[in-house]
């Protein structure tokens, strides 16, 4: 093996684990994706390269570019709906483009612009797992040319890194968001139970006419019940008004205990 | 001998399966494929917010019964870490981080202790508690099956199946799916009502409400719910000269 080839491997393979790491530490996708655009340019015969993600509604978005002409075509591309980086998208396969001097038909005003910024050679790859494609990655070339068989698939294999971390993200963010609610709502039953005791203490209630106090107080203030319950808990409600309205009965408890500002 | 790949199989089709039985039927498979004696599970909110699920018999009850009444134990150390707390032997154990927790569980027929916490990313959901009879760690495949365990226990506690993608927004949009806190009483309803009826009683915060309660467990030897039931009922009240 050549002292260059040896040297390239390394590389590569620094590379991937540079990006694999992202899959396994706390991490930020941008910053991710950032460095797979930059990596693209020193591991390929590229002369520039950009990645786009698609929001919810299926729209491109630009989100990193090795350098401020690969920026512009990709923002083009998008705008101008037209394009190797969009089909590649669409059809969820690559699309690979020796000169762009004759795809004037295919795309006319991409091709226009893309030449205009210096950009002759053009290789697209979807990123995609299984039946989810959520982006593309565009490699670009200055000379024209196409990407060897091996160098095809170095960049599809880093760009199947940058959709296996970025659906990992996405998917532990969904579960983190679960598990705040199942908290959330541990919480809220923890402080009403809370609450009651406060109530039931102060006005001499059971817990079933402490809660409808509660209840009744959220109901007229328009509160959620959980809210006015924390409120109560830490003194920053006085009860007096709650236990006032429990006193219809007109039973001889039903005086509200003093001590309950909210000063406390 | 752990048969892990067995284990993990059973453990996907419970996943898969689903339903709000499937916590208990993880703990269930759990004791009869590892090496322990009993398990359960407690939802935490905070060190100090628990809701215990579910126990495969009254020692692993007790267990946990014993961490929530001392307010110390392998269960809120794993939950607040995020670590797994292993202890091998409770009677042996020089161990000085939980004293009073020893103390009680040393009274049970627990001989060693491990606790798992249930977690996604940074957020801790709650923890899955071991025990035997017997002194000892868990070897490897245990450690691992208990591992797989711990998992499987989040992906239903969390309702979602094996294969689930993240939707069209990427967000779940139920809270609480299958109920584990809606509807039924908490099991430590009675606690927490006797807070905030120490917090009037005293004129206390909430955090030191509960220290006043676990002093009076403590000191009188009895449950934390025993005593809390007593303020509910209003056998016993909290004042400045008792407190």
């Amino acid at each position: 093996m050549s002292v260059d080839s040896a040297h390239h491997e390394q590389a590569l393979a620094a590379a991937f684990v540079g990006l694999a790491d992202t899959l396994v530490d706390d991490y930020d996708v941008i910053d991710m994706l950032h460095r797979l655009a930059t990596e693209c340019v020193h591991l390929l015969p590229v002369d520039a390269a950009g990645l786009l993600l698609s929001d919810q509604r299926g729209n491109l978005r630009v989100v990193s570019s090795s350098s401020e002409q690969a920026r512009l075509v990709d923002l083009f591309q998008v705008e101008a709906n037209e394009g190797p980086c969009l089909e590649s998208f669409r059809t969820s396969r690559p699309v690979a483009v020796a000169d762009l001097r004759t795809e004037i038909e295919r795309w006319p005003r991409f091709a226009a612009q893309a030449e205009q910024e210096g950009f002759r050679g053009l290789h697209a790859l979807p990123l995609r797992l299984r039946s989810d494609t959520i982006g593309a990655l565009n490699l670009f070339r200055v000379e024209p040319g196409l990407l060897s068989p091996a160098n095809g698939e170095i960049a599809q294999a880093l760009a199947d890194v940058a959709t296996i971390s970025i659906l990992q993200e996405r998917a532990v963010r969904k579960h983190e968001i679960v598990v705040e609610q199942l908290q959330a709502a541990l919480n809220s039953r923890v402080v009403i139970e809370q609450a009651k005791g406060v109530l039931a203490e102060r006005g001499r209630l059971d817990m079933g006419e402490s809660f409808s106090a509660l209840r009744r107080y959220a109901r007229n203030h328009n509160q959620r019940l959980s809210d006015v319950a924390r409120n109560v808990v830490d003194g920053h409600l006085d009860t007096a008004e709650m236990l006032g309205r429990s006193a219809g009965d007109g039973s001889a408890s039903g005086v509200p205990r003093p001590g309950a500002g909210p000063t406390r | 001998m752990v048969d892990l790949d067995r284990f993990a199989d059973q453990l996907a089709e419970i996943v898969a399966h689903g339903g709000a039985q499937a916590p208990r039927s993880i703990c269930d498979a759990c004791v009869v494929a590892l090496p322990v004696s009993g398990a359960s599970i407690t939802i935490m909110a905070s060190a100090d917010r628990q809701e215990p699920l579910y126990a495969t018999d009254a020692v692993a009850a007790r267990l946990d019964d014993l961490q929530f009444g001392l307010g110390e134990g392998p269960c809120v150390d794993a939950f607040v870490d995020q670590r797994p707390v292993l202890v091998p032997d409770l009677a042996g154990t020089s161990d000085n981080r939980w004293p009073m927790f020893l103390h009680g569980a040393r009274e049970t027929s627990a001989s060693a202790v491990f606790v798992f916490p249930l977690h996604v990313g940074t957020i801790a959901v709650g923890v899955l508690d071991l025990y035997h009879v017997h002194p000892g760690l868990l070897d490897a495949d245990a450690l691992a099956g208990a591992l797989l365990c711990a998992d499987a226990l989040l992906w239903t506690l969390l309702g979602l199946r094996s294969g689930d993608e993240p939707d069209g927004n990427g967000w779940a949009k139920e809270t609480d799916p299958h109920g584990w806190l809606r509807g039924a009483p908490l099991a430590r309803t009675e606690v927490y009502q006797a807070i905030g009826m120490i917090i009037a009683q005293l004129d206390v915060d909430a955090e030191t409400a509960l220290a006043r309660l676990r002093a009076r467990a403590f000191a009188t030897g009895r449950p934390i719910d025993q005593v809390a039931r007593d303020v509910v009922e209003r056998r016993l009240r909290f004042n400045e000269e008792n407190k």
